[in-house]
């Protein structure tokens, strides 16, 4: 390496020194994969055959030192760590070092790749509409108010598949330009301003991704931060302004070596996710459950006759009994809407789950209806049903049903509270605004709904 | 982990060495470098398409800001000045009859800009008077886009900062089924239910205009305002919001602010190297100029950072845009069940099936009832906006809802007990955003023939519905509100009500005593009499409320 040239850049100031040893120990322990959870998650899962949602959690976990998701208070732990890491790094060091520039760069690198691999798991979840799917049928007759704030601003972004895509596209390109090393810091700006939108959603809305998308954030800055005097200098002071002086060079086994991890990181993680989670969009997305329900019997219906233990039930708006509506999914569950508001099930983390009585997205931040799964014996005409609320799981009850004709199905069993219900719903013809609009060519019309 | 740098002999790194000379950048004039023939052409036509894009281009604009009444200004009287039309419309807005989703104009303005340019590149060859530079022109074209840009986006913004461009869902929207709702009302709502996060919104939009006010901070701003309304223009589309023009037209003006710094940071970041700015700043050698300046520069600071914001700031307190702003009766407020309903003296039992039967019903916090039935009846899909100061205009609580939910504005009189009900649903909307032209919201196109035609129509069957002796028991509406609120916009458009305006009304007494218990008797809007008892309920919602209310009720 002839055209090595040495002591062109100016010592880094002590303070500098210092304060950099704190922040290269913190941010290492953070992005590094060093927790022992982390592998044991790994070697749960069948590494030869990984699915989309073991890529996407292993990809976003992060260091955490209780048994729920991570925290501040997790900072906290590894800024004390990173603070006596420092503390000993400058005593041994003795101030003999010049400059960190190598230190910085590979730390910028992990940070580069650790925010990049955050930004391709999430990316491709929406770039197939995944994160956020369309409204469920239950979900579409639920009134507005009945959701919390987490709920309602998931929903929103489901009903345009195509924005979701926008974003999963933005959250890819963002990924790109932090993979080159020329672009990073033009990435890691654009970041700041999509992921600060992030953070403060996650705010406003009591979303459950707060710590972890400020995490995102922080790591864009140390990257950022790189270029940050000079950016500041061309463009708000507008003044003369010299490029980086810092440049790697890979030669020999090290250049070789760069282009196969490199490689091998796009590979797996553009490649083989991209391609499995499109083929999960299809076959195994993952925020509803995929056991299919009985044929041709999804929709709403509507209550026509509820007689309990004899007792015929007119219909009311105030009867903490009686049935209003009930919903078929597409999938094994069906949801009861009464005049008593169900059990909020409060969870506002984004979870991705690959067991179907996991997948709880569709009841999740609602107290407009109550949610079964339900077995279908088919011979039998059975239907066993349980609540999908994990903590109402004890509630089962077991129903016959009959299907008439097209249009009606009659339940007749006995319910959780042991009252015998005989139950006649008649399927609506309904039509949803969101949708005849949307498929009708949009707002500029007159419409009767 | 501390290896000594210098030392390593195959340590993967090359460092340049920064040039030592600095050349200088406030060159005069002369020694600025020349421009090439292509770029002196493209800024020909550039600065013909952005000073058009950049002028009201509608009369009404004009007329609206002779007419302003600066003693008594209202939120939207400045509104309207930094939201216009713009861009070459004396051919109308379509291209071949379409209109291009809204941007016809802009391609209209394109053409005609491009023609303009290259007969003034044969002007300045013929007349053999060669240029070599536009850096003045450049500066001055830059200096309109920023402001344009700058009092749009502020205009804009401020309905977010205080935030009252997207309400809180009243107890109608609240009790109204997701799939009910058009995906624009859906995004509308989304934001509504977060006014912090639509404060925040608020500031990034009036921070970027500010921004733009300044030289040394136009490129900072002009990245927000693209990175911000980049996202908007997306979301107007997939949520069939109705203000893609609009938004994008922020997007184009940040795009060519952005001109100059994007092969800047290309250089210094993806080549690395060394990179001078060429910013061409005139001097004011004039006293009278640099005083003009700063006046000019202050005057626009004030009205719409300072005068806006107080404007915007009384708008969110008493009058808030789209949420009529009048109380509504105070012991008639919330949730009501619907226990008994007599048609003609019929009672008519509770079913989701009845196209008769009320099934539920809200008064307001504001002077709103609504109903639900399970009949279909027609639809406003606007977004609800424009300028209404009458409550009864008002409509974001109906516009894009449906499932059988009916909204009224009510007069009250409070010393008989009689509710004088209009349906907030008018067949013939009223025109909106007036001066805005291109780029308005969508909505009905608005048939002035045809709205005469009903009001004639609605004028020979209709004496007036409410007697004189109770109009003054019912007070004048347009007082209602705080008095420091009041405005002359407010009290010409109520004044400037049309007497026969063809909507549904009906009357009602009502008997309560503390409203908790409400008995609803009189004429419905079918002419049938009704009997209806209301029992309010304590209707608990999983959505909770913002600390930041909009309007005194």
């Amino acid at each position: 390496m002839s055209n090595v040239t040495i002591g062109e850049t100016p010592a880094w100031k002590d303070y500098e020194k210092i304060g950099f040893r704190v922040i290269f120990i913190y941010f290492v322990l953070q992005a590094l994969p060093l927790d022992w959870k982390f592998y044991s998650y790994l070697f749960s899962t069948p590494i030869f055959n990984l699915h989309y949602e073991d890529i996407f959690n292993l990809a976003n976990y992060t260091m955490r030192f209780g048994a729920g998701p991570a925290t501040y208070a997790d900072w906290g732990i590894l800024l004390i760590i990173a603070v006596a890491g420092a503390v000993v790094w400058t005593y041994a060091d003795g101030q003999r070092t010049r400059t960190y520039d190598a230190a910085f760069y590979w730390l910028r690198v992990i940070l580069r790749y650790r925010l990049a691999l955050a930004l391709l798991a999430y990316g491709f979840l929406k770039l197939y509409a995944l994160q956020a799917p369309y409204p469920s049928l239950s979900s579409l007759n639920t009134p507005y108010g009945d959701f919390n704030r987490w709920k309602l601003f998931s929903l929103s972004l489901g009903i345009v598949p195509s924005y979701e895509l926008f974003l999963g596209g933005v959250e890819i390109f963002l990924a790109v330009l932090l993979l080159i090393r020329k672009t990073a810091s033009i990435g890691a700006f654009m970041f700041l301003i999509f992921c600060g939108n992030v953070f403060m959603s996650n705010l406003a809305y009591e979303g459950g991704d707060q710590v972890y998308s400020l995490l995102l954030i922080t790591y864009a800055f140390v990257i950022f931060s790189f270029d940050l005097q000079r950016i500041v200098r061309l463009l708000i002071l507008q003044k003369p302004t010299a490029a980086a002086t810092f440049k790697p060079a890979f030669e020999g086994i090290r250049k070789n070596g760069r282009w196969i991890l490199k490689t091998a990181f796009l590979l797996f993680f553009v490649v083989i996710y991209g391609v499995k989670t499109g083929v999960g969009a299809k076959y195994d997305p993952y925020q509803y459950p995929t056991t299919k329900g009985l044929p041709a019997i999804s929709g709403l219906y509507n209550v026509a006759t509820f007689v309990v233990n004899g007792d015929t039930l007119a219909y009311s708006l105030t009867d903490s009994l009686r049935w209003r509506n009930v919903v078929f999914e597409e999938w094994n569950t069906i949801s009861i809407r009464t005049n008593k508001p169900a059990l909020v099930d409060s969870n506002n983390q984004h979870l991705v789950k690959r067991d179907n009585a996991e997948r709880l997205y569709e009841i999740e931040g609602t107290s407009g209806r109550h949610y079964y799964s339900y077995a279908a014996d088919t011979t039998q005409h059975l239907l066993t049903l349980q609540n999908r609320h994990p903590k109402l799981s004890a509630e089962t009850l077991s129903l016959h049903y009959s299907r008439p004709d097209n249009n009606r199905v009659i339940l007749t069993g006995t319910t959780y509270s042991r009252d015998s219900i005989y139950v006649i719903l008649e399927k609506v013809n309904k039509k949803y605004l969101l949708e005849e609009v949307a498929n009708g060519g949009g707002r500029n019309r007159k419409l009767k709904l | 982990m501390a290896h000594n740098t210098p030392t390593l002999p195959d340590e993967p790194v090359i460092r340049d060495a920064a040039p030592v000379a600095l050349p200088a950048v406030d060159a005069p004039l002369s020694q600025l470098p020349a421009w090439k023939e292509y770029q002196l052409v493209l800024f020909r036509i550039a600065f013909i398409f952005f000073i058009a894009l950049s002028v009201p281009n509608s009369v009404e604009w004009y007329q609206q800001l002779v007419q302003l009444d600066w003693t008594q200004l209202n939120y939207r009287d400045l509104y309207d000045i930094a939201r216009f039309g713009s861009g070459i419309n004396f051919l109308g807005n379509t291209i071949f009859g379409s209109s291009l989703l809204g941007y016809a104009n802009w391609i209209t303005t394109a053409l005609i800009a491009t023609a303009g340019g290259l007969v003034w590149t044969g002007i300045v060859k013929a007349r053999k008077l060669p240029r070599k530079e536009y850096y003045t022109a450049w500066y001055w074209l830059r200096v309109v886009v920023r402001y344009r840009a700058g009092i749009g986006i502020i205009g804009f913004g401020f309905t977010k900062l205080l935030p009252v461009q997207m309400p809180y869902p009243s107890f109608g929207i609240l009790n109204t089924n997701f799939g009910d709702l058009t995906a624009q009302k859906i995004y509308w709502l989304s934001i509504g239910i977060v006014p912090w996060y639509q404060v925040f919104a608020g500031v990034v939009e009036v921070t970027a205009g500010a921004l733009l006010f300044f030289r040394k901070t136009t490129t900072l701003g002009a990245v927000l305002l693209f990175a911000a309304l980049g996202d908007i223009v997306y979301v107007n589309f997939a949520y069939d919001g109705g203000v893609h023009v609009y938004s994008s037209y922020f997007v184009l003006l940040a795009a060519l602010l952005l001109v100059n710094d994007v092969p800047k940071i290309y250089r210094l970041l993806v080549q690395e190297r060394f990179t001078v700015p060429v910013n061409y700043y005139p001097v004011f050698p004039e006293r009278w100029q640099r005083y003009t300046r700063i006046g000019l520069k202050s005057a626009t600071i004030f009205l719409f950072l300072g005068v806006l914001f107080y404007l915007q700031l009384i708008n969110f307190l008493y009058d808030p845009y789209k949420q009529p702003s009048v109380a509504g009766v105070k012991e008639l407020r919330g949730n009501y069940q619907v226990t008994e309903f007599r048609l003609n003296d019929q009672v008519i039992p509770y079913s989701p099936l009845d196209t008769v039967r009320w099934q539920e019903a809200t008064f307001e916090n504001w002077s709103t009832f609504t109903y639900r039935v399970n009949k279909p009846h027609p639809l406003d899909l606007s977004n609800g906006g424009g300028d209404p100061q009458r409550d009864v205009n008002r409509t974001f609580e109906i516009t894009g809802l449906a499932g059988g939910q009916r909204a009224f504005h009510y007069y009250a009189d409070e010393v008989n007990k009689v509710l004088y009900l209009e349906d907030k649903y008018k067949p013939i909307p009223d025109r909106r955003n007036r001066t805005a032209g291109v780029g308005g919201d969508g909505g009905v196109v608005v048939d002035k023939a045809a709205e005469k035609a009903a009001r004639e129509e609605a004028a020979k069957s209709a004496k007036d519905w409410i007697p004189a002796a109770i109009r003054k028991n019912i007070g004048d509406e347009s007082l209602k509100i705080a008095p420091i609120a009041l405005s002359a916009r407010r009290a010409k458009d109520y004044a400037a009500a049309p007497a026969w305006e063809n909507r549904k009304r009906f009357t009602v007494k009502y008997s309560t005593s503390d409203g908790s218990h409400v008995i609803l008797t009189g004429v419905d809007e079918n002419k049938n009499n009704i009997y209806v008892v209301l029992d309010r309920i304590n209707r608990e919602y999983t959505l909770t409320p913002s600390t930041l209310q909009a309007g005194k009720y």
